[in-house]
């Protein structure tokens, strides 16, 4: 009886092992399949800044807008304004001071900012497992994908990354970096439209 | 009918403009600012929240994307910042000497309700304007 007993067990934790590895499998397959048939989106975005030491919140809203495959404009309306636009290699920061145009691959930290706001947007951080470490979680309507950044330059700025996607659309909804320090900070993605029409005007860092 | 809104309508402006606080003074208060730093290889552009906690000033400066450059509080008695964390990349000693009197400076200045000041030595300039606090909840 013990014997049968742990050969049930033995078989049990084998099946449920496999059943998570697809189902993460299935995930990435998913998110990387929406992330391809993705040519363009844009969405308001609400974005908290949680300070630990302050215990103080401070909230921003704006516009996001992305183009297959690296244009983003991640525009912050209130309340302040400032807008980064990022096009190929290029760069523009816009203040009410300045307006400067940066090469990514002249500045370490433009080019980690973009490329984890880029891969963030559309998911697709999700497949690069040089960059993080990924656990997915599945709850009611959503995937929950934990990435802690595997490189050093990565981890001087965050302790980890966390995506939440809507399951049936497999698009992320929302986005929470947390720093070394404890800070959070959490951007919900709202009124998602995907592949619609985009003015090039909007991605121009000129 | 249409007086009387528009009066309270101004009142409740006056009052909403004269709660934007320039400099946490007293215990509890808070004040938000645009920070914008400029130096001769660069800027450096964010946010800036300060916090009267029992007479000391807490501060945090992150950029606009939610990432903390620093932590630092400012005795105003004795007019000394004490810096609790800075990023990675401006970790440097030469760098938090120059940050703590510089902050300490300008500490003063927003006392003052002056929201810049000017490192001529170093040339470093610094900007903090005060962000409306009713559009920031």
């Amino acid at each position: 009886m013990k014997r049968y007993l742990l050969l049930l067990w033995t078989f049990m934790s084998i099946v449920s092992i496999s059943a998570q590895t697809l189902n993460d499998a299935q995930i990435r397959q998913r998110v990387n399949q929406a992330a391809a048939a993705m040519k363009t989106m844009q969405c308001d975005f609400v974005q908290t800044k949680h300070l630990k030491m302050l215990n103080d919140d401070i909230v921003a809203h704006g516009k996001m807008y992305y183009q297959q495959s690296s244009k983003l404009r991640w525009e912050y309306t209130i309340p302040y304004a400032y807008v980064f636009v990022l096009n190929g290699d290029k760069v523009l920061l816009k203040n009410k001071q300045r307006n400067d145009v940066i090469d990514v691959n002249q500045n370490k930290m433009f080019r980690e900012i973009a490329r984890v706001m880029m891969s963030s947007v559309v998911g697709n951080c999700l497949l690069d497992d040089k960059t993080f470490k990924t656990t997915i979680a599945t709850t009611n309507g959503e995937w929950i994908a934990t990435l802690v950044p595997q490189r050093k330059d990565m981890r001087q700025m965050f302790q980890k990354i966390v995506l939440h996607f809507n399951q049936q659309r497999a698009v992320v909804n929302c986005v929470e970096m947390v720093e070394k320090s404890g800070d959070k900070t959490v951007i919900n993605l709202k009124n998602i439209r995907t592949n619609e029409t985009i003015n090039a005007a909007i991605f121009s860092v000129h | 009918m249409l007086r009387y809104f528009l009066c309270i309508n101004l009142l409740m402006y006056v009052i909403t403009a004269h709660a934007q606080v320039t400099f946490p003074s007293n215990e509890g208060e808070r004040a938000r600012y645009s920070a914008y730093i400029e130096m001769s290889r660069g800027y450096v552009s964010g946010v800036c929240i300060l916090v009267n906690d029992e007479g000391i000033i807490k501060g945090c400066i992150f950029n606009e994307f939610g990432i903390t450059a620093l932590d630092f509080s400012y005795d105003p008695r004795r007019q000394k910042i004490h810096l609790y964390s800075v990023i990675t990349m401006m970790d440097k000693w030469y760098i938090r000497r120059v940050l703590k009197k510089d902050l300490a400076q300008l500490m003063r200045c927003l006392q003052r309700s002056e929201t810049s000041y000017q490192n001529v030595r170093r040339n470093i300039s610094y900007l903090f304007t005060p962000i409306a606090d009713e559009v920031t909840q």
